[in-house]
């Protein structure tokens, strides 16, 4: 046996074990698809902000406020729009939350999952969460200067009208997802 | 009694209290009918003790140094972890088993990490009998370890509610493999320099996990998790294409903030 494989078969066993002990923390507590409803009833709730964000990323403002009411005032419209834009990547977050929840529930009430999909969405929500995490960093930092914010706000305004059909659709699914929730808990 | 007096006293406590508290653990569950329940751990329980019944018989008979009794001892010991890994694939089922769909998914993907686990075993444990008996107990060993994390990320990935008591009864066979697993490794790498160290290591651990076997199925009735009620397939053929797009659009959302914020960073 050489020292190589020993080495790494030893850290496995101990990652094994923590990984096992890990994955059942709270195992007992959980209440499965339970709270399917309630995460339902909120998956609209952001975007009843969605114009006032848009607004919030007009870089024609931020000038008018330049020259009208100097730098004082621009940095603190700048720091506020900044919080905005935190809130909005959160209500993003959020919703990609409950998606991936709905998609939980969907998944464990089905006699027959796709491999293909759930490795999917597996895949993505990694993806986004470590996404999620850059881009807050970079706000937070203050990386993200007033162009950026322009562009990001043209992009917003863009995707606005695809959200919107989105959410659409997902208020159809929500129903019946909803109903699913409900005959689960029966 | 002759076949005792060659066995060091403090690893035949040990073995003693293994096997007793196996007969007790079997005695409640016979007595119980928890054996309904756990028919495959029932019989890993009592060919456990048909082992040791067996070896006690072959040391008596042929002695410790007999090559007859130490391959007699190496396969007993290979049916007894089978039996393990077939209480494993019970504790999976009783854990995710309801969800039909889910199950399938975790056997497939968790199938495939038991065959990369034997692939491995069979090519290190090539050198000897002895070696390739240690080396495919460790594969074995990991595929259950593995087999019961990835289990139980599953659930926990989908939130799935499992019973302490089934919680305990997986964990004893989690990390009771785990230990076995570097049990077996630290006397193949050291070949053996810590002589009966190895054994007492192994008994001590097999007692501990039938300690807490013995407190989670101390209960007559096992607390009920909630019963799902599966929908038809074609709910999650029409949904799940169309979260996932979904989701694909919110990632791809936040990708192209990544790749307005990326360039300055």
């Amino acid at each position: 046996m050489s020292t190589v494989y020993f080495i790494m078969a030893t850290v496995a066993a101990f990652s094994l074990g923590g990984l096992l002990l890990w994955a059942l923390r709270g195992a007992s507590h959980r209440t499965g698809h339970g709270h399917g409803l309630q995460a339902l009833e909120r998956a609209p709730q952001h975007l009843r902000n969605m114009t006032q964000i848009r607004r919030a990323m007009d870089a024609g403002d931020l000038e008018f406020v330049m020259a009208k009411g100097g730098a004082s005032l621009f940095s603190r419209v700048r720091r506020e729009r900044r919080q905005a834009i935190l809130l909005y990547l959160d209500a993003i977050r959020r919703d990609f939350e409950q998606s991936l929840h709905i998609a939980r529930i969907v998944a464990v009430l089905s006699p027959e999952v796709s491999g293909s999909h759930e490795y999917q969405r597996l895949r993505l929500s990694i993806s986004f969460r470590f996404r999620y995490q850059a881009v807050r960093l970079g706000l937070l930092m203050g990386s993200l200067e007033l162009p950026q914010i322009t562009r990001l706000g043209q992009m917003a305004t863009s995707l606005a009208v695809q959200m919107e059909e989105a959410m659409a659709k997902l208020g159809e699914r929500a129903a019946l997802a909803a109903d699913l929730a409900l005959q689960s808990d029966r | 009694m002759l076949v005792f007096a060659g066995i060091p006293t403090f690893a035949l406590a040990l073995w003693g209290a293994a096997t007793l508290l196996t007969l007790i653990l079997l005695v409640r569950i016979i007595e119980l009918h928890r054996y309904r329940e756990y028919p495959r751990f029932s019989l890993y329980l009592a060919i456990n003790l048909l082992q040791t019944v067996l070896g006690v018989a072959l040391y008596q008979v042929y002695g410790f140094a007999s090559a007859f009794t130490y391959r007699i001892a190496w396969t007993s010991q290979a049916v007894v972890v089978v039996a393990r890994a077939l209480a494993v694939t019970e504790v999976g089922y009783l854990v995710l088993g309801k969800y039909k769909g889910v199950w399938a998914l975790a056997t497939r993907i968790l199938a495939f990490c038991g065959l990369v686990s034997f692939g491995l075993a069979l090519y290190a444990g090539r050198v000897s009998y002895q070696s390739s008996v240690t080396t495919l107990e460790i594969g074995l060993e990991a595929c259950m370890a593995t087999g019961l994390a990835g289990l139980f990320l599953f659930a926990r990935y989908y939130r799935i509610g499992i019973s302490p008591e089934l919680a305990l009864v997986g964990v004893g066979f989690g990390l009771f493999s785990c230990f076995r697993i570097l049990n077996d490794l630290l006397y193949e790498h050291l070949a053996g320099a810590f002589g009966n160290a190895w054994n007492y290591g192994g008994s001590a651990a097999f007692v501990a996990v039938m300690l807490v076997w013995i407190w989670a199925l101390r209960k007559p009735v096992a607390i009920p998790i909630h019963e799902p009620q599966l929908r038809p397939a074609t709910v999650y053929a029409r949904l799940i294409p169309q979260v996932n797009e979904r989701l694909v659009a919110l990632n791809e959302q936040l990708a192209q903030i990544w790749q307005v914020e990326s360039p300055k960073s």
